[in-house]
Formats: C-alpha cells, structure tokens, sequence
C-alpha cells in the first residue's frame, strides 16, 4: 500500500450489482443522488448470472425439447434432435444481453461501477480491493446487496463431481445421470429440466414431501410429472456420505433406519443458500446480525449502522429477486429523503416446475391457523376452453377470501403458465380486491386468465363452466 | 380489536409522504377500505376519528 494515500469520496455506494443492488443504484441516481457500485463479479448478481435467467433458459430449452418429442397435438409429427452445447451457447447469450442491459443502464444513470471486492474498515469508509490495488472509500451512505451462495453439505464437500446450482448450469453436456440433494425449487427445477434433456435424476428430500414449503396438493402434480420423466424422488432420505471415482460418484444416505446406495454422474446439492455476510468486515463496525447470520434491518432497510443499509438476500424474508429490488427501492428512496418503508400485503413466489406452481398470500392452511373463516374457490385447467386447447389441461386456480367480507386473502395456481397469472392475483390482494371485484371484472376469452374470474365464481357459488353440488 | 387497515398501495404511500398514521383515517370505500379522499380529508382536519 502507497503511504498517504487517498481516500476518495463518494455519496452513495452499493455493494453488489444483483436484483437488489442495481435496482437501488438507480432509483438512487433517478433521485439525483451520485452513485458508485462495486462488484467483485458479473453484473446482475446471481439471478443474471447464475439463477433465475440462466435457469429458466434451460428450462424453457428443455420443456420444448420434451414437448417435440411426443408431440403433444395428434396430426402435427416432429422429431426433437439435441444439441446441447448449442443450448448452453444460447443460454450464454440470453445472460449475455440481459447483464449488457444491466451495464446499459447504469451507464445511462451515470453511475460509477467498479469491478472489486468490498469491505469494512469504519462505519463510513470502505476498503475496494481490485485486481491490482487496493483504494478506500468514504461513503455518506451505503447499500449492502451481496447476496448469497449455495450451502455446502460438511459430509458431502464440493468437488469436481459433486455440485452446485452454478456448475449444473453450465454443465458441457448433459449428464447421463444426476442425484439431486434438496427437493426445494432450485433442486426440483434443475432435476426435472436435466431429466427432460434425458439424464436419470434422483431427487433426494429430507422432509416428507419435495416443495415442503407448498402444500401437497400442488406438489402432488409435479411429482406425479416428475414420475412421467422417470425421476426417482425418495423423500426422508438423509444423504451421508459420497465416495468419487474417474467416472461418477456413490452417495449413500439413510431412510430411516436402512441404508441405501445410488450411483450418478453427479450429485447436484441445492439444499440452501447462504448471505454473504461472513467477508465484509461487519462485525468490525458493529453492525447487528440475526442469528442465522441474516443482517438486522428495520422497515426502512436501515442496518444498526445509521447510513447503512442492507436488502436482498443477506436480509431476512424470502431469498427471491423481485424482493431484493423492491427492497433495493425502498434503500434507495429512504437515502434521498423519502418516506418509504416496505410495506406490502403479499409477495408471489413462483417454482419453474411443470407445471408450474405460483402462490401469493395465504394459502388455506395458513388462513385457517389464523383463525379466518375463509371462502375457498378452486377451478380446474381441464374445464377452460384455452387451457384444453393448449393441451395443458392439468391443474387449478383456487382462491382463499375472507367469509364474511370477501377479501381476497390469498390465491395459489398450478398449471401452465401459472408465473404469469399470479400477478393479477397479487395486484388484486394488494388493492383491497373482494372475490366479486374480480368476479365481476371481464376477462378475455378465452384465456387461462378466465380460470381467476371462474374460481371468484366458484366461491361465490355461482359458477358457469363447473356445476356446483 | 383492531380492525385490518386496508388501503392501495398508493394511498398507503400518501398517507405516509403526507405523515398520516392509517389507523386514525375512517374509512369511506367498499369493505372498510380507505380512499384517498379520506386521507385528504384527514390532512383538511374535517376528519377525527377515536
Ligand atoms: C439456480 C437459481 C435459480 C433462481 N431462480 C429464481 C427465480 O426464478 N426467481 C427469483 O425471484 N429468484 C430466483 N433465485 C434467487 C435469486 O437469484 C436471488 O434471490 C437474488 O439474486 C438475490 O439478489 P441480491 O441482489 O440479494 O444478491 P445476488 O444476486 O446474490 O448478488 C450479490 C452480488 O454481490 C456481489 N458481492 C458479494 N460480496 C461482495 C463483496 N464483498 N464485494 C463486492 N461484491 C460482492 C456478488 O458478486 C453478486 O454479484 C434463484 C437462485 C438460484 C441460485
């Protein structure tokens, strides 16, 4: 380090440029605030990355490739061919355009980006390692965006064989088997999607069911799919310990008290993520952290360091990228002086699966164990006219409200297209919707979206296209 | 028992630009739910609810 060196002075910094960090640059600098962002790697965080696009890429990929294979519509013949190093190459450019688009506009912000590693060294400076040098900022504010990282298993160590979510993401070709550790959303997207491309997956669940955090009914139809892709799902399965070798692994876990081998190409662990708390010198300046190691942080997104502010992953709350920016906003908007807190009635959360599963609010159980005596309204894909024609008849819509007022507390869609339609769910909850609001609203026909005017009807008990009894 | 405060995403985003507690405003739209006219109406002072 050069004596005397300077430390130069910036407004606001962010630390980390995914969902969360390069939405809260630039509603900073759309507040005219002047904005520096520092990321140790690639624009756009994970979810551009190494998440949300990249998969959902893939699985695209996959279901068309699937879909081709036994065409779905009698009279229309194809063939599917794979070339699966030209998917991995497309899927790079689909990553590609939407970082260069992250780079694009904070350029067009005129925001600073520095490509380093950030940490603490006081409450209002920061030391930035780059490749070859190291620089300390003083901040008047700043943003803490880092993020998180697959969980590593202690029994089941990382290695050439054994993986994360990153590595089966970009796998050069697709494996001929693959073991799953984790039957949580990232676990069962990937499975089913690396299944689809013809590898043998077997997905082992802890719990008693895959997507534990969803209620049977929804994961009953994707493992009932999973099932048609000829994935093995062995759920209360302990995994224990893996052996390698040059050409696969051996892992072996517990069922109770039997144990159980199965051999693979890989095993793919995706039982968690953990924030990238630990490498940011934050116990140096005393900011507070939760005992799952989450940063404490208040309605405004302020950490126990006044000034500082922490969102996304690294934040308690669900680890999703639409909440990383809506909290990236709320940081951003507080520095400059407004009035704005989080303050939502729901969040959607959606599982890529096929079919896909998209939930916002309570759900029926959770309502019930809050004492609400609901009105529930389920209509089935099979009695809409656009969903038949689709050949996506599998699934329902179903609605919980509130008995006596008929507000809409809570909705869950499983079945084609489900990530679309949840949004006028959410819309609907956040504005105070009763069912005969959106009853009475005209959805076009036909569409699936009817099936959310219909199953409004259903709990209202005036249904057209099911009969009631 | 406190009832639900119920308000759109914007109205509840006025009231809080404009400093006013949700709870204090009574409500005049379907199903208890505040508009924002009865957020105006509360900064106008014509309006104390208990
Ligand atoms: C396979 C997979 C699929 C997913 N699919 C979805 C999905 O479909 N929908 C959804 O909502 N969510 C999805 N997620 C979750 C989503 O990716 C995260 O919730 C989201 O990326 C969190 O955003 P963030 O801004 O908090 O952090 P991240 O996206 O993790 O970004 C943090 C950034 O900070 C940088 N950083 C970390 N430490 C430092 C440091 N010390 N100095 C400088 N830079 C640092 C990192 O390089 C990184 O770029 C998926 C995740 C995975 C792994």
């Amino acid at each position: 380090m050069v004596v005397g060196e300077l430390t130069e002075e910036v407004d606001v910094l962010v630390i980390g440029a995914g969902p969360g960090g390069y939405v809260a640059a630039i509603r900073a600098a759309q507040l005219g605030k002047s904005v520096t962002v520092v990321d140790k790697a690639d624009l756009g965080g994970v979810c551009l990355n190494r998440g949300c696009i990249p998969s959902k890429a893939l699985i695209s990929a996959a279901h068309h490739y699937e879909a081709a294979k036994t065409s779905p519509y009698p009279g229309v013949e194809t063939t599917a061919t794979l070339d699966f190093s030209k998917v991995q190459a497309w899927k790079q450019t689909v990553v590609e355009k939407m970082t260069g688009g992250v780079k694009t506009l904070l350029k067009g912000n005129k925001i600073n980006v520095i490509q380093g590693e950030v940490f603490f060294s006081k409450p209002d400076e920061a030391r930035v390692m780059t490749e070859t040098e190291g620089h300390s900022y003083r901040f008047n504010h700043c943003i803490i965006a880092t993020g998180s990282r697959p969980i590593e298993l202690r029994s089941i160590p990382f290695s050439k064989r054994v993986i994360s979510s990153d590595e089966a993401l970009s796998f050069d070709q697709v494996p001929e088997s693959l073991i799953v550790i984790g039957g949580g959303y990232i676990g069962i997207e990937l499975g089913q999607t690396f299944a689809k491309f013809g590898a043998k997956v077997t997905i082992l669940e802890g719990t008693d069911s895959i997507l534990p955090l969803f209620e049977p009914q929804l994961s009953r139809l994707v493992l009932r799919n999973l099932k048609k892709y000829d994935v093995d799902v062995v759920t209360k399965a302990m995994a224990k310990s893996v052996e390698e070798d040059e050409t696969g692994v051996t892992l072996t876990y517990a069922l109770g008290e039997e144990t159980h081998t199965v051999r693979a190409s890989y095993v793919l662990v995706t039982v968690g993520r953990r924030p990238n708390t630990e490498e940011l010198g934050l116990d140096t300046i005393g900011i507070k952290l939760t005992d799952k190691g989450l940063i404490e942080v208040d309605e405004k997104c302020r950490t126990s360091v006044q000034n500082i502010y922490a969102i996304g992953d690294i934040v308690p709350g669900a680890a999703l990228a639409h909440k990383a920016s809506y909290e990236g906003k709320v940081a951003a908007e507080v520095i400059a002086g407004h009035e704005s807190v989080v303050d939502y009635r729901c969040i959607p959360a959606v599982v890529f699966s096929d079919p896909e599963i998209a939930t916002v609010g309570l759900s029926e159980a959770d309502a019930k164990a809050e004492n609400k005596e609901v009105s529930v309204g389920r209509f089935p894909y099979a009695a809409n006219g656009r969903a038949v024609a689709l050949n996506a008849d599998e699934g329902f819509v179903k609605l919980i409200a509130d008995k006596k007022s008929g507000l809409l507390l809570g909705a869950q869609v499983i079945g084609a297209e489900a990530s679309n339609l949840i949004a006028e769910l959410a819309l609907a909850i956040e504005l105070g919707a009763t069912l005969e609001d959106v009853a009475l609203t005209i959805h076009a026909h036909p569409t699936l979206g009817e099936m959310v005017m219909e199953s409004a009807e259903v709990a209202l008990g005036s249904p057209i296209h099911v009969v009631v009894r | 028992s406190s009832r639900e405060i119920l308000a759109a995403p914007s109205v509840r985003k006025f009231a809080r630009e404009s400093g006013v507690f949700l709870g204090n405003v009574i409500p005049t739209g379907p199903n208890g739910k505040i508009l924002r006219e009865d957020v105006e109406r509360f900064l106008a002072g014509a309006d104390h609810a208990q």
